[in-house]
């Protein structure tokens, strides 16, 4: 997490990695690249299923299959920013959700990668969400609490 | 992923007055005048969020007793709370690979630019 203290309408990641911005910029924007990481864990992104028309309007499209059981999940946004090598913004057209992707050069072939998700739902905001502690029911009920309280 | 249930759940929760009903009962179950006292608001009204969080399957109301008292369904909360763990572990396995996959493709780009063979 960096010290920026999240807005009430945002999720956001972090990750540093050890490569320059530009390879790191590139591997968010070629299928090539994509397919080896795109799928979470136990979830392959498919090289001939992912489409990347990386400009404003264009489109970006994937198929997550399932390792286990072979189901397929299709993803689909459009670009809205597409600034080599620092930013990358879409917006998944069916929900509204935004997600912009940041790459910022931390010298020494490091960039960290900050993604942050806007206008999700109201319930998934909070910094409290972002640590995972909702699995706890207690605990959201305390977070539902603050939120009516303020 | 049940998206229907889940975005008619987070419809439910946009709404402060409903987020507040659901804090309130997380803590017991509660009659309509219980859950009305805190609010500047008529019965009727609270009675019209009841319903829009009944139907999300967010609270049950008891059929039978007298003042059908509100029960909060923590089951469909807790869907809504996986869904924020699973979105933040999807990016954490996603950068993971990612790590992997920059090592491996600059281990054969590596000190010896002039070998493609990658």
């Amino acid at each position: 997490m960096t010290d920026h203290t999240p807005d009430a309408d945002e999720l956001i990641f972090t990750r540093v990695v050890e490569a320059p911005r530009e390879l790191v910029f590139r591997c968010m924007t070629e299928p090539d690249h994509l397919t080896h990481f795109w799928g979470p864990a136990g979830v392959s992104a498919p090289l001939d299923q992912i489409t990347v028309d990386a400009r404003p309007g264009g489109v970006f499209e994937t198929v997550m299959v399932n390792d286990a059981d072979g189901s397929e999940y299709r993803t689909r946004a459009i670009y809205d920013e597409v600034v080599a090598p620092e930013r990358l913004a879409w917006t998944d057209p069916d929900t509204g959700m935004t997600t912009t992707s940041t790459f910022t050069d931390l010298g020494g072939n490091r960039t960290e990668i900050r993604i942050h998700q806007a206008k999700v739902p109201e319930t998934f905001r909070s910094p409290q969400a972002q640590a995972g502690f909702l699995s706890s029911l207690d605990r959201f009920a305390a977070y539902l609490g603050q939120l009516s309280a303020r | 992923m049940r998206v229907n249930a889940l975005d008619t759940t987070f419809a439910a929760l946009a709404d402060p007055t409903r987020r507040a009903i659901v804090a309130r009962l997380a803590q017991g179950d509660a009659t309509v005048n219980e859950l009305a006292e805190p609010f500047d608001m008529s019965l009727p009204a609270i009675s019209k969020h009841l319903k829009v969080l009944e139907r999300s399957g967010l609270i049950s109301r008891s059929r039978h007793a007298q003042f059908r008292p509100c029960h909060l369904e923590r089951e469909a909360l807790d869907v809504a709370a996986d869904w924020i763990e699973e979105n933040r572990r999807s990016w954490a396995e996603r950068f993971d690979k990612l790590d992997r996959h920059l090592r491996e493709i600059q281990r054969a780009a590596g000190p010896r630019e002039e070998d493609h063979d990658r």
